[in-house]
């Protein structure tokens, strides 16, 4: 696959049911790497990536995947995973039977299978586990089969929904780590949807924001990351004086019961900080980098046009 | 797994050794498509039938109705076969001992309950566990789930239903004075009780497989089948002696256990014990074999349908 290649286009996606619009004239593009599609429950990530998989039909507008339409992708789907966000997973039948069998519904043959099942257990760390029953399994190995099943086939694009839900925080990043594996080292391309910032921060390239089933924002990471940076201040005394200061000094602040807050600071806003402290003389108490709350971005991106873009 | 075999580069030493190169890794063999996955829904489906790569408990049941239909075939071949070998050949068949065509009337009970018990895990479970999601993100779609699952419990219940037969077959052949005669005088029993077997194997799993698809509780498939064909053979029975005449033939008809036996009759020629006095017989064969393809046909589209909705 060819770096900067589209792998999937949406163009004016819009899904109701009923009343109900999960998806309001959604366009964006992802080529290679590790998209994030970010979104609060019941923004709209679920519904994108069962219409790209062929298992809704949109209302309206179109989406394709590795060439072919989504909704008529039956050949392209041997090239694609997906790890849904629900249980999925038969509890009587072991790891490794589990994973030869979907590996033959991809349509590879059984003896292929079987070997790719096992190299696959092995690459998600349960090969030792793998002739357990899967019901006997804990959330953090259940979650590891589904993604082992995503990827047993060897698709193109795999597809991660909520690839963390239920997970502890050590499971969470050794799922996050063995994403990010299975892109650097395999060349899988992954969209991984998510309600947690941190997770598509430190896993995705490019990010895709909805809220509402609209899309806000989408683009590259770092550039997502800096708009989303604040700088949060704590004085013992003279906040008054601190606000004065900083504003005559250009900095934009917003002032809550806990302290100052400044947005997508640049280097030069310590040094304004630094100095508006030594005029306004107000004890530092702490002075520390934040990131905008998933709620508050969104309150925020909201008040603007929704921004349609290639994630690109 | 790759294996790579590397050889000595040491003038006259035979040394050789492999290095396995384990875990993930890309796939670039043959992907055999939307035939294989087709394949592979049939072999599973026939596992889950018979319980194989499960557990103990999963065995019982399937293993229990076939074993029960296969006694029944070895009791009337031992008893017909005594019976010829006291009485002389053809005294079983002068005292009307049960053979090949009244088999299925008197087993058809135990083989629609093995359809009801058994047809559910095969389509009910897919559905409760989520695993059709993943299914269906596959190169398959939902009519290639339902007919690759519908194929696999219909050789299961064809086998069922043609063992005991054979098994029938094989004692009277071997229980007969003159076995060589026999076979000659009644190979034409073989192609009918295959035809027989076949009407009844495609009959009880088509409308097996269509109540599994309405739930993904697979006991109230169970119990809604079972119950159906209990309740309506003594109902209709009270029901058409109580009417009589041309509409009380028609009432018979809906006897749900009678209608392929009613076919074994067409194809044998012959009344079985269990039909004799059904009202419907009367109604005539181009009736009774349309009657058996109307309740074969219309639930076969039903639960295409269904599942063809799944798919995109």
């Amino acid at each position: 696959m060819a770096t900067g290649e589209t792998l999937i286009a949406v163009d004016r996606l819009t899904k109701q049911y009923g009343n109900v619009v999960a998806l309001n004239d959604v366009s964006f593009a992802i080529t290679d790497g590790i998209t994030g599609i970010l979104g609060e429950n019941g923004a709209g990530k679920s519904t994108a990536i069962k219409i790209l998989l062929g298992l809704l039909q949109p209302t309206s507008g179109s989406a394709t995947i590795l060439g072919h339409s989504a909704s008529d992708s039956v050949a392209a789907r041997a090239r694609v995973g997906y790890m849904p966000e629900h249980d999925c997973l038969p509890s009587l039948v072991s790891a490794a039977e589990f994973l030869t069998h979907m590996a033959e519904c991809s349509g590879l043959p059984p003896s292929m299978a079987r070997t790719r099942a096992a190299d696959t257990l092995r690459h998600v760390g349960l090969f030792e586990e793998r002739y357990r029953a899967i019901g006997g399994y804990s959330t953090g190995m259940k979650q590891r089969v589904k993604l082992g099943q995503a990827l047993v086939h060897d698709p193109t694009f795999v597809f991660l929904d909520e690839p963390t839900a239920g997970l502890d925080p050590a499971g969470r990043e050794d799922m996050l780590a063995l994403i990010r594996k299975t892109h650097r080292e395999f060349g899988i391309s992954v969209l991984f949807s998510s309600h947690l910032m941190a997770d598509i921060e430190r896993t995705c390239d490019r990010i895709i924001v909805l809220q509402g089933g609209r899309l806000v924002q989408s683009g590259e990471v770092q550039q997502f990351t800096k708009e989303t940076e604040t700088v949060f201040i704590e004085v013992d005394a003279n906040r008054e004086g601190l606000v004065a200061a900083l504003e005559e000094r250009g900095v934009v602040v917003t002032v809550d019961r806990s302290g100052l807050t400044i947005e997508g600071p640049d280097e030069s806003v310590y040094d304004h900080v630094r100095d508006a402290l030594v005029e306004a003389q107000a004890p530092l108490r702490r002075m520390a980098p934040r990131r905008r709350a998933l709620t508050e971005l969104f309150e925020h991106a909201g008040d603007d046009d929704a921004r349609t873009g290639e994630a690109a | 797994m790759t294996t790579h075999t590397i050889g000595s580069a040491e003038p006259n030493a035979v040394r050789s050794g492999t290095v396995f190169d384990i875990g993930y890794q890309r796939y670039t063999d043959r992907r055999e498509g939307r035939s294989r996955s087709r394949r592979a829904i049939f072999k599973d489906g026939f596992r889950i039938a018979l319980g194989f790569g499960r557990g103990a408990r999963a065995k019982i049941l399937p293993w229990f109705f076939i074993g029960v239909l296969a006694v029944i075939g070895l009791v009337f071949a031992i008893v017909a076969g005594a019976a010829n070998r006291l009485g002389g050949p053809g005294t079983a068949e002068r005292a009307n001992l049960p053979s090949h065509s009244d088999y299925y009337g008197i087993a058809s009970i135990i083989v629609f309950v093995f359809a009801a018990v058994v047809a559910p895990e095969l389509l009910c479970r897919d559905r409760r566990d989520g695993v059709i999601n993943l299914y269906l993100v596959r190169p398959l779609t939902g009519s290639d789930y339902v007919t690759a699952r519908w194929a696999s419990f219909l050789v299961v219940m064809a086998t069922a239903a043609w063992l005991p037969q054979v098994i029938l077959f094989l004692g009277l052949s071997a229980g007969d004075p003159a076995p060589v005669a026999y076979l000659q005088a009644h190979w034409l029993d073989v192609p009918r009780f295959l035809a027989a077997g076949a009407a009844m194997a495609i009959y009880a799993t088509t409308l097996a497989m269509l109540a599994a698809s309405f739930t993904t509780r697979r006991a109230y498939a169970a119990v809604f089948l079972v119950g159906l064909f209990v309740i309506t053979t003594p109902f209709t029975v009270g029901v058409a002696d109580e009417v009589g005449g041309l509409a009380g033939q028609w009432i018979s008809m809906f006897n749900l256990t009678n209608i392929p036996v009613h076919v074994n009759d067409v194809i044998f020629g012959d009344v079985s014990q269990i039909t004799e006095d059904a009202p419907a017989r009367k109604l005539g064969p181009m009736i009774l074999v349309s009657w058996y393809f109307a309740w074969t046909i219309l639930p076969a589209f039903i639960l295409w349908w269904r599942y063809r909705r799944l798919s995109p």
